[in-house]
């Protein structure tokens, strides 16, 4: 009974020290794993690109099959998803034109899932009808998002840069021709008519102030500024001025107004021209 | 009784506490205190009344374990400790599924992540699981073990017939247990083997005067929880696993157990008179006690046991997760799980509904056994004819699991075949194990040796390896075996053979491309081309097969385990 007693205190204690070990392992395997897990989902996510995903972004996600040499779209629809824009920086651009909060996997993820609407791109989740489980969105989500790298990112492409003085942008090539007619639709297809409401009904104004009469109140409110410069400047930067006429009184800081206009009219510098000849027009 | 204090101005402090522990262990232990245990352990006789019976007739955990056994029982033959082993997994089993069940939520959307959870953050949660998983298997090898024993030493006999009848259902019970948790990670080698397993409910015979279609389609709709496995059926086979199974499992242990002693272990069929059952009369010098005897070697086994299953699912050996369950991919090759592997031996030998017939058929059989098997004599030679077709029973499902294993599986196309070897949809291979950095940009050719990457090499090597299993030669090419064929066959459809298959690439040429598609992620294509011996113009195999490799997915730790070649 004694040599149990000692095989059974022995086992017993190597069972421990096997423990021991295992414990002190765990944190290096645990980020192993870790790893592994997020590897295999990219894997997974790779398979699932080239099957389903490839034919409009291309297999190399950069659709090159889409666009010509001059960035022309030619082929197909999809957008290159291996691109400055799409991967970089967080918020990524893309994310900012899109004017979304939430985070850059949730953001892909998002549109895989439901897709955008207005484009070819369909739904893909079986949530909203379409074919893919929720752990086959991760994966290409996660495939997509490993095309991020330090040198994709390097070299940020070149953006339209607005003229610091707007009688210089007035001046140029793209701010020269003011559409008052285009720019009382792109009043509306910017978004701006949601806040501020309609400039031909005084008091129609939801959030921001009525703007039916900024060509003469705009040019009061900062010294040295025309009510161009005016308009020109908080639309580029809502937090440039902030103006005492809400709905509800003095408007809040910081402005609830969108900062991402300065990018999504930068890819139509022309819209800016119309959109001024309209508000100062009226 | 004087109070506390009135102790402690009478004795003093030291001898009070020394008293009262000694009063608090004569509780705990019903009956035995201090000096009694240490006075076991010595292995000293008991005083008189011996202290040590007591807890076999008041305590609640010890009601149950006899006071002694006979010494005959007590050695390893005849019984093996199976029994008890398998008590101990049960429990072992138990404890582990517990704490699983912290991390896991039967949920289709969920499960396959919390597994990797599981594995990537819970603190020894790949232990607890490939514990648990280790258990399972061990369980069953065990279970399965008692009741060959049982049958070999007759302990089924009068009058523990009923013992060996809740014995064989606890043996479907450990196999039902063992196969319900197979479903839960939700992968593919646990959806799939569920689907093959269910879709045999669909072949079972169905009683007379009812419509196949109607009551098998039931079955199989209650079984899998909608008209395909989904997320019902998930919960339904998790709510076997974690409730209702355990709880008859434990239900019929006691009953099991409840005979074992009232009736006593059977001795060595040679200790005793023919046709007599003494096990219950133990002459007082053939006593072995519980304590201190059989407690102190039940805790070494305990003890044994437990090093064994926490070294052996520490280094040997881990559970297996394969990508996630996909019901629209189904895996070139559905394996059963190793104790079903007869199963599928038998599907190849019979018509499926009648081997699903015949499966109960036989429990029935070895449970009503013993009250048809009613010749007096345990002794062996006596039971020649009993051993016998033991012993050809037992054969017939060594070569049922060998004819179910993989050697005898239908083959794919065999380019196919080879893929699957080296690139495999599921777990690892020589090729997948290849470290990512000694994995360049290039294209590879089978057996081609690089310069000072030995694994590279030894991949390319099983290429060319499972090349020559799938392919043969008609033009005295030397790298390939050579085909025969038989002439009698119109040349369309003439089979190309060698010594392995008789599906087979004819002079085929292969390659392997590996190209970093993005930062850590490479892609490794297999290509084939073989021409038609007819007509060399015409391609009979010009196929391509694509597997990704991250360079963190963690193939190369898969594979230290022997049954993989990497």
């Amino acid at each position: 009974m004694q040599v149990k007693i000692v095989i059974g205190t022995v086992a017993f204690m190597l069972t421990m020290m096997i423990l021991g070990f295992a414990v002190l392992r765990e944190p290096a395997r645990l980020a192993q794993y870790t790893v592994a897990a997020k590897g295999r989902s990219i894997e997974a996510g790779a398979h699932i690109f080239e099957n389903n995903c490839a034919t409009c972004h291309g297999i190399d996600g950069d659709a090159k099959e889409c666009y010509n040499s001059a960035g022309e779209q030619v082929g197909c629809q999809g957008l290159p998803l291996n691109d400055y824009d799409m991967l970089c920086g967080d918020p990524t651009y893309r994310m900012d034109t899109l004017n979304w909060a939430g985070t850059k996997e949730d953001f892909v993820k998002t549109t895989i899932a439901a897709g955008r609407f207005g484009t070819v791109m369909p739904v893909w989740s079986e949530e909203f009808g379409g074919p893919m489980r929720p752990d086959q969105i991760q994966n290409v989500a996660d495939f997509v998002l490993n095309w991020e790298s330090e040198e994709l990112c390097a070299n940020e492409p070149v953006r339209y840069s607005w003229p610091e003085a707007v009688a210089d942008y007035l001046a140029s090539d793209d701010g020269a021709a003011g559409d008052a007619a285009n720019g009382a639709e792109l009043y509306v297809t910017y978004g701006c008519s949601g806040c501020h409401g309609d400039t031909a009904v005084e008091g129609s104004n939801a959030v921001g102030p009525w703007l039916g009469d900024i060509a003469n109140v705009g040019a009061t409110r900062v010294d040295g500024l025309d009510a161009a410069g005016y308009v020109y400047h908080s639309i580029l930067d809502p937090n440039a001025f902030i103006s005492p006429d809400c709905p509800t009184g003095p408007c809040a800081t910081p402005s609830a107004m969108p900062a991402t206009f300065a990018a999504r009219i930068g890819s139509n510098p022309t819209d800016m021209a119309d959109l001024l000849a309209f508000l100062l027009g009226n | 009784m004087a109070t506390i204090f009135e102790q402690i101005q009478e004795m003093g402090i030291k001898q009070t506490v020394i008293t009262k522990l000694d009063e608090t262990v004569e509780r705990l232990t019903v009956g035995m205190n201090i000096n009694d245990i240490r006075s076991a352990l010595r292995g000293d006789e008991p005083r008189r009344p011996n202290p040590r019976l007591r807890p076999h007739a008041d305590s609640f955990w010890f009601h149950i374990r006899p006071s002694f056994y006979h010494t005959e029982v007590t050695h390893i033959y005849p019984t093996f400790r199976l029994g008890w082993l398998s008590t101990f997994m049960f429990v072992w089993e138990t404890i582990t599924g517990i704490i699983l069940m912290v991390f896991y939520t039967p949920s289709p959307l969920v499960a396959y992540s919390n597994m990797w959870n599981i594995l990537g953050n819970v603190p020894l949660g790949q232990l607890m699981r490939n514990m648990h998983r280790l258990g399972a298997e061990v369980m069953v090898l065990v279970v399965a073990l008692h009741m060959l024993r049982t049958y070999i030493t007759g302990s089924y006999k009068k009058p523990r017939q009923f013992t060996w009848a809740t014995g064989v259902i606890l043996l479907l019970f450990t196999a039902l247990l063992s196969f319900s948790g197979y479903l839960l990670p939700w992968d593919q080698l646990s959806y799939w083997a569920l689907t093959v397993f269910l879709s045999g409910a669909e072949a079972a015979p169905t009683p007379p005067g009812i419509d196949p279609d109607v009551f098998n389609g039931n079955v199989l709709l209650i079984a899998q929880g909608g008209p395909a496995l989904g997320a019902g059926g998930l919960l339904r086979w998790y709510l076997l696993h974690v409730l209702l199974l355990p709880l008859l499992t434990g239900i019929f242990f006691f009953v099991h157990y409840y005979k074992v002693v009232l009736y006593g272990i059977s001795l060595p069929p040679g200790r005793e008179e023919i046709g007599e059952d003494t096990a219950k009369r133990v002459p007082r010098n053939e006593r072995t006690y519980f304590t201190p005897d059989i407690a102190t070697n039940e805790l070494m086994w305990s003890a044994l046991t437990t090093l064994f299953l926490v070294a052996g699912s520490l280094w040997l050996w881990d559970a297996p997760l394969e990508t996630h369950a996909d019901p629209v991919v189904t895996p070139l090759h559905v394996v059963a799980p190793w104790y079903l592997s007869w199963s599928q031996g038998w599907l190849k030998l019979a018509d499926k509904t009648l081997v699903i017939g015949f499966i109960p058929l036989l429990l029935v059989a070895f449970i009503v056994m013993p009250y048809f098997e009613v010749s007096k004599s345990r002794r062996y030679a006596d039971r020649r004819i009993a051993l016998t077709v033991a012993s050809l029973f037992f054969t017939f499902m060594l070569v049922s699991n060998w004819m179910g294993s993989p050697e005898f599986r239908v083959n794919s196309s065999p380019d196919r075949e080879v893929s699957i070897e080296l690139l495999p949809e599921e777990g690892t291979s020589a090729m997948l194990g290849v470290p990512y950095e000694l994995m360049p940009e290039g294209t590879y050719l089978p057996a081609q040796p690089i310069d000072g990457n030995p694994h590279l090499t030894y991949a390319l090597e099983e290429f060319q390896a499972a090349m020559y299993r799938h392919s043969c030669t008609l033009t005295g090419n030397t790298t390939w075996n050579e085909c025969s064929y038989d002439e009698s066959t119109p040349i369309e459809t003439r089979k190309y053979s060698n010594h392995f298959s008789d599906d087979v690439m004819p002079d085929p040429t292969a390659k392997l491309i590996v190209e970093e598609v993005q930062p850590g992620l490479k892609k490794l294509t297999l290509q084939y081309k073989a021409f038609s011996p007819a007509n060399p113009e015409e391609f009979l195999i010009d196929a391509e097969w694509v597997k990704y490799r991250h360079e963190d997915s963690n193939y190369e730790t898969e594979c230290r385990f022997a049954n993989k070649s990497c």
